[in-house]
Order: C-alpha cells, then structure tokens, then sequence
C-alpha cells in the first residue's frame, strides 16, 4: 500500500515537474497572458474539473447526401453512449476552437488550404477524398483538427485527454484521401513540438487498421516526431508510406495476435524514443464486423488494446491524448459504441491512476 | 493494363459510393464456371490444376441482410460443400429441382453426374458418368433440360449434340444435322425448343420432340471470330425471347427468336479486342433489368449495357456500369499477368446484383448504385 502511495506520488510529481517546465514554455510564447493563465485553444474550456477531459464539438458532423457511405453521425453519439452510461457528464466535456489558417499552415500547403477553404478541390481530388466538397464540410474538419490540437495541450497540462473525432491520418501536405481532408495528428505533434529551442518529441501510436500514410510521409525527416502504425497490409491504401515503425498484420488477425504485436513494440519504443508525448489513435476499423476492416478483433479485443496502450503509456508519467480514429459500419449505434471503447478505457485508466 | 496502387486506392474510394455492396471471396484455385444451386447458393469448380475441386459456396449473408446490415457481420462466402474432380471441370450445370450438377471436362469424353448432398452432409459426390461416342477432343458444352425428368442437352459439335436421360443414360434425342461447327453454347428455350450457337456463330433452333432442326448462319460470316451467346431465360415466355451474340472482336447481334435470320440491331462495344481465351467470352441477360445485358471476358472487366436505346445505325454504347475490381485487387497487382473475368452470373431475384469470377482466383458478388433515374 505504501509502496503504491509512494508510486502515484513519485508519477504525480513527475507529471508536475513536466507540466512547471511546459508551462513556462507556454508563458513564454504567450508574454501577454498572466502567470498561471493556461492557453488552450479552446471555446469552453473544463478548468475546475476533476474529471476525465472529453473534448467535442457540435461542428464535428455536417451535412452529406443521403446514403453516403460516411457514418459522419458516429461523432455526436458517441457522446450520447457515455452519457447514457453514466460514464462522464457535461461537466468534463471541453469544445475546441476552429483550427486557424496559421495552425494548419504548418502541416498544409498555401495552394491546398486556399483550395480547400475557398471550395476550389478539382472534381476528381474530391472523388479521392470521398467526400463531396461543402462549406460544412470544411468546418467540421477544422473543428476536428481544432479537437485534437485541444486534446494534445490538455493531455500536456492534465496527463490524458481523449476528444470523440479524429485521426485524419491519410491527409497529405497538399491533398486529402481517404475520408480525410486534413491531417489533425500531425497539425497537432506539429504545433505542440514546438518551433525553437528544445523541441517535444511526440510518438503517434497509430492503430488504425489502415496505414497512418499522411502522417507517415509528413514526418519522414523529422527526428522529433516518431510514428509507429499497426494496420491491415491488403487494406486501403495499397500505396504505402514509411512510417518510423510499421507492422503489418495479415488478414484475419485475431485479439490475441493483435495485442502481442502492441505489446511487441511499445515499451521499447517509449523506452528508447522517450517521448514527451503520445498521441493515440484508437481505431475501431480492426474490429470483425468492421465494413472495410480485414481483420477480426473483438469488443473485448479493442478494450484491452486500449486498456494496455493507455497503462503502459501512463505508467511511464508520458501524457497521452486520443483521437477515435476510423470505423465503418451502417448500423451506427453500435459503431458509436465501439468507439466509446476508448473512452471508458481512459476512464478507467484516469481512476486508477488518480490522475 | 498495369493498375497502380493510385489508380486501385482511387477506385476503393470510389467504390464506398458506386457499390451498395462488394463482398471479394479468394478462391484458392480460379474457376470459369458460376451455376445457381439454390436461392443463396452456388457451385463453382477448378480448371487449372490436374485434380479439380468442386465448391457449393453459400452467398455472403450480410448481402441478406437489407437494412439490418448491422446484425449480419457475415461477409465472407462460405463454403458449404466440396468434391474433387479427376480432370479440369469446364462447364457445370444444376439440374433444377434436384441436388443434381453436371460437370464436363477438358480431357475426356465424359459427363460426371454429381449429388451436390443434403444438410447432413459436406461432400460432393459423383454418382455416375455418362459416356460419349465424340473424341473430337473439343469442350462438351452442357444445358440441363427443363422437363420434370432429369436431362442433359450435351455436345462438342452440332452433329454429336444429344439429349441424354440422366438417371439411365440413354439418348433421347439427337440433332439430326450433319454439321462439324463446333458448339460454343446451348440452351433450352423451354421444355421441348433449344437452341445451339456455334463458335462461328451460326444458330440452330430445334424441337426435341421433331427431328428437324432450322440452321441460321450469320449473314456475313467473319473467319477467325468465335461467338458465344445469350438467351433471356423467360421461361416458357418464349414468343418474344431475345437472343444476343458475343463475337471475340466485341460485336453484338440481337435477334428475335421468331426471326433468327434478321438481326433487330448489331452494335461495336467499346472494350479491347481479342480475347485472351475464347472461352471466357460471356453476354448474359439480366433477369430483372428490362433490356440490360452484361458483357465479360475481354479484361478485368464486366459491363453492364441498357439495350433499350440500341438500334442498326452505328454507334458505340456506353455501359450503364463497369465493374473493375477485378483489375483492382490487391492479388491482382502482384501477379504476373493481369487478371481476365472467366464467367459471371445475374443473381436471380436482386435486380443489381451479379457474381464474377477472374483468372487469380478472385470471386465477387456486387451491387451497385443505380445513377440512372428510371427504368
């Protein structure tokens, strides 16, 4: 008991000593904001909470034909599971501010942000996507963005995070793919990397079942950003990128295989890149049921995923912040429930840590 | 064509929006035959290895599943039955109402009969062969008859073509035509009216209940061309069936049951020529659809065509749909050759629904978005 008390003051003190020196970093580039006045990109931000930070925005879904493949309503219901099951409360939910032109400009190209925001995207650039081009949809995807960024700067101040979007991972520099437009995972290791001095070294554990291949071209030279992808080798895309690490399962994989495989690699990863952050994607795609996913987990597959990837993290006074990453299915309250795994498992994980 | 990953990733994307839904099966040998068993089942057999195996396959059930999609995680075929064959299995029929397949081979002259089995069992087991005269070491092509009596309507070339009573073998009919035009295909028209296309293709319509038979050659016969063809399965509304003809430079002739001589329209499609294998060539009618017709063997593609607006003047028709997975697939990019569709099939009741299968090994079932308003 006393050896545990001691453990949870030791990874308390560690966590405060990195924020002290974070937010000293923050003050400095923020010279006009008061001593203890934390800077979050946020329009509502939870400052008195104790509680597990959730971040979401209404701005998160927008309008689509009907019958688009695109579960675009999972966003808000994954909300209404947590709240249903008493989860969390409204009083932990954080909403982010629209991601800005500057913010996005350090990940994106002039010419594809002033293409994107201005709805000048090529009939056939849209076709890849998936998504027809809407003034909404340019929104909700700089909320989303705009959500992680929020996600990343609290999980820094607090030591875990979890926003109810996220994980555009197959966005480019200069052109969207896949269902994503823009590249929230790296807009945000990007901006809290920092720009000067000592830089924070973010890891992306990307679990996705497809390949994190924007993020992986993004940060092919950068040393301060490693990103580690697990995914399904015959899933889109068939193009792939490099990623710092990547694993590729075969079709079929199971829980058991799955979760070695994590367990394989992210200790020594965290051991040796020593991040200074860990930005999670949670994907739920690996999920049998999944439409486009080729592999078999379950449920209780996800969960414990979740459970290993955010204990193993944290145990290691490493701040970590999630994003739900994909998942396809046209039933989608059952989708908004698997992507609520991540959330329950954060709760969990928050409990237990005394976070 | 080589397929990039770009052009595959692109197509993917478009395919969520294109597609109701796409189910890809890999068959661990190809087949070129696809034959309805049942309401949700089919068969389908090896043609590449020395000892073949024969496959009742059970459709994706989450293809069932209508709205409810979220209930029904099961998209894979499932194989429900199996058997090996002693040779390449070419052609396959099922004899309706039974649990009856014919199979005939590449290397010889036989039929194998086949007990595709109840629920109590897996295997697929031969029960007997039915032995002919022919050596002429062509393909025998097959069509069950459509009497209450199990039959099959067999033969390699127009004269050796038969009409033989499964359960004892014996020749009922034979086609009293002297003719050495090698069959590319026949089918009854209903219970007692068949017809025979050739490899050059000449029609012969005949009634096996009259020993003779009505030859149509086509008017300007093309040397070096094989025809393959189409005949809507109306049942026993015969008046107004529509024949179509597949020829391996990508023509297609329509012609009226009732007047073989005169084709109603004759068009070019746009597809490349030439065939890798003549036996792969296929134009089938849909059984829903008014006036839609598909086309295969060329490539990786399928294509869907409305007739509706086809007439003799010359012209190109656009397909109302092509389906490229084939070309698409993950397999297809990292074998040697590209992969050719061997055979497709019209599901029997979904108006937009159709299986094809290619050389890899691939096996699909799809449908896709009707962007045409009103048919």
């Amino acid at each position: 008991m006393f050896h545990l008390l001691c453990k949870t003051c030791t990874y308390r003190a560690t966590i405060k000593f990195k924020h002290v020196v974070q937010n000293e970093t923050l003050l400095k580039r923020n010279p006009m904001h008061g001593a203890w006045r934390r800077s979050f990109n946020a329009e509502h931000a939870c400052l008195e909470s104790r509680a597990l930070p959730l971040v979401h925005h209404v701005n998160y879904i927008c309008d689509l034909p009907e019958n688009h493949r695109f579960p675009m309503g999972k966003f808000p219901k994954v909300l209404e599971s947590l709240f249903r099951d008493q989860v969390i409360t409204d009083k932990q939910v954080w909403a982010p501010k629209i991601a800005s032109k500057g913010l996005l400009g350090c990940v994106h190209t002039e010419e594809y942000l002033s293409n994107f925001i201005g709805g000048k995207i090529s009939e056939k650039d849209q076709r890849r996507t998936g998504f027809p081009w809407s003034s909404g949809l340019v929104q909700r995807c700089r909320y989303e963005t705009g959500g992680t960024v929020l996600a990343g700067e609290i999980a820094l101040q607090r030591g875990l995070a979890c926003s109810t979007a996220g994980g555009t991972h197959h966005a480019f520099p200069g052109y969207g793919a896949g269902f994503c437009l823009l590249n929230d995972l790296a807009v945000t290791a990007t901006h809290l990397m920092g720009v000067s001095g000592s830089k924070r070294k973010i890891l992306i554990v990307d679990l996705d079942v497809h390949q994190g291949d924007g993020t992986a071209f993004i940060f092919k030279d950068e040393p301060n950003v490693f990103t580690f992808s697990v995914h399904c080798g015959k899933n889109f895309p068939l193009r792939k990128q490099q990623s710092d690490l990547d694993v590729s399962l075969e079709d079929g994989t199971e829980d058991k295989e799955y979760l070695s495989k994590v367990q394989e690699h992210l200790p020594w990863l965290l051991e040796t890149f020593q991040p200074d952050l860990v930005l999670y994607d949670s994907g739920v795609d690996p999920h049998w049921e999944d439409e486009l996913g080729r592999l078999r987990l379950t449920d209780e597959g996800l969960y414990q995923r979740d459970l290993y990837v955010l204990q193993t993290v944290i145990k290691k006074g490493i701040p970590v912040a999630t994003v739900i990453g994909g998942g396809y299915s046209r039933d989608i309250d059952q989708l908004a429930r698997r992507h609520s795994i991540i959330h329950r498992a954060a709760s969990k994980v928050w409990r237990e840590y005394g976070l | 064509m080589d397929i990039s990953s770009d052009e595959a990733d692109d197509w993917f994307m478009e395919s969520l929006n294109t597609y109701k839904d796409l189910h890809v099966f890999q068959l661990e040998h190809p087949t070129k035959v696809i034959e309805w068993t049942g309401d949700k089942s089919i068969c389908v057999a090896g043609y590449t290895g020395a000892k073949s195996e024969i496959l009742e396959l059970l459709l994706p059930l989450k293809l069932y599943a209508g709205d409810n999609q979220g209930l029904c995680a099961e998209r894979d075929f499932k194989v429900q039955r199996g058997g090996f064959s002693e040779e390449p299995v070419e052609c396959l029929i099922h004899i309706p109402g039974t649990r009856c397949v014919v199979t005939s081979g590449s290397s010889s002259s036989t039929l194998q009969i086949w007990d595709i089995g109840g629920d109590d069992s897996d295997v697929i087991k031969r029960t007997g062969v039915i032995n002919l005269k022919s050596t002429s070491g062509k393909g025998i092509k097959i069509a069950p008859g459509l009497t209450d009596d199990p039959t099959v309507l067999h033969g390699s070339c127009i004269s050796d073509v038969q009409l033989t009573e499964i359960a004892t073998g014996r020749a009922l009919y034979t086609v009293g035509n002297e003719s050495l035009d090698s069959v590319s295909g026949l089918k009854f028209v209903n219970a007692h009216v068949f017809l025979i296309c050739a490899s050059n293709g000449t029609l012969l319509m005949g009634d096996t209940r009259d020993p003779l038979t009505a030859l149509y050659p086509l008017e300007e016969s093309k040397s070096g061309l094989h025809w393959s063809f189409g005949l809507r399965s109306d049942g026993f509304q015969s008046e107004s069936s529509i024949v179509a003809r597949l020829s391996s430079s990508a023509h297609i002739l329509l012609s009226d049951l009732r007047d073989l001589l005169s084709p109603i329209c004759q068009t070019q499609l746009n597809v490349q020529h030439s065939p890798p294998n003549n036996d792969f060539l296929k134009v089938s009618w849909a059984p829903v659809l008014n006036s839609c017709l598909s086309v295969s063997g060329f490539d990786g593609t399928v294509h869907v065509y409305n007739t509706t607006d086809w007439s003799t003047e010359a012209q190109i028709p656009q397909p109302i749909f092509s389906h490229r997975g084939h070309e698409m697939s993950h397999d297809a990019k990292y074998s040697g050759s590209p992969a050719v569709v061997t055979t497709h099939s019209w599901h029997q009741s979904r108006p937009n629904t159709l299986l094809s299968a290619a050389t890899d090994g691939s096996l699909h079932v799809w449908d896709w978005v009707d962007i045409i308003p009103d048919r």
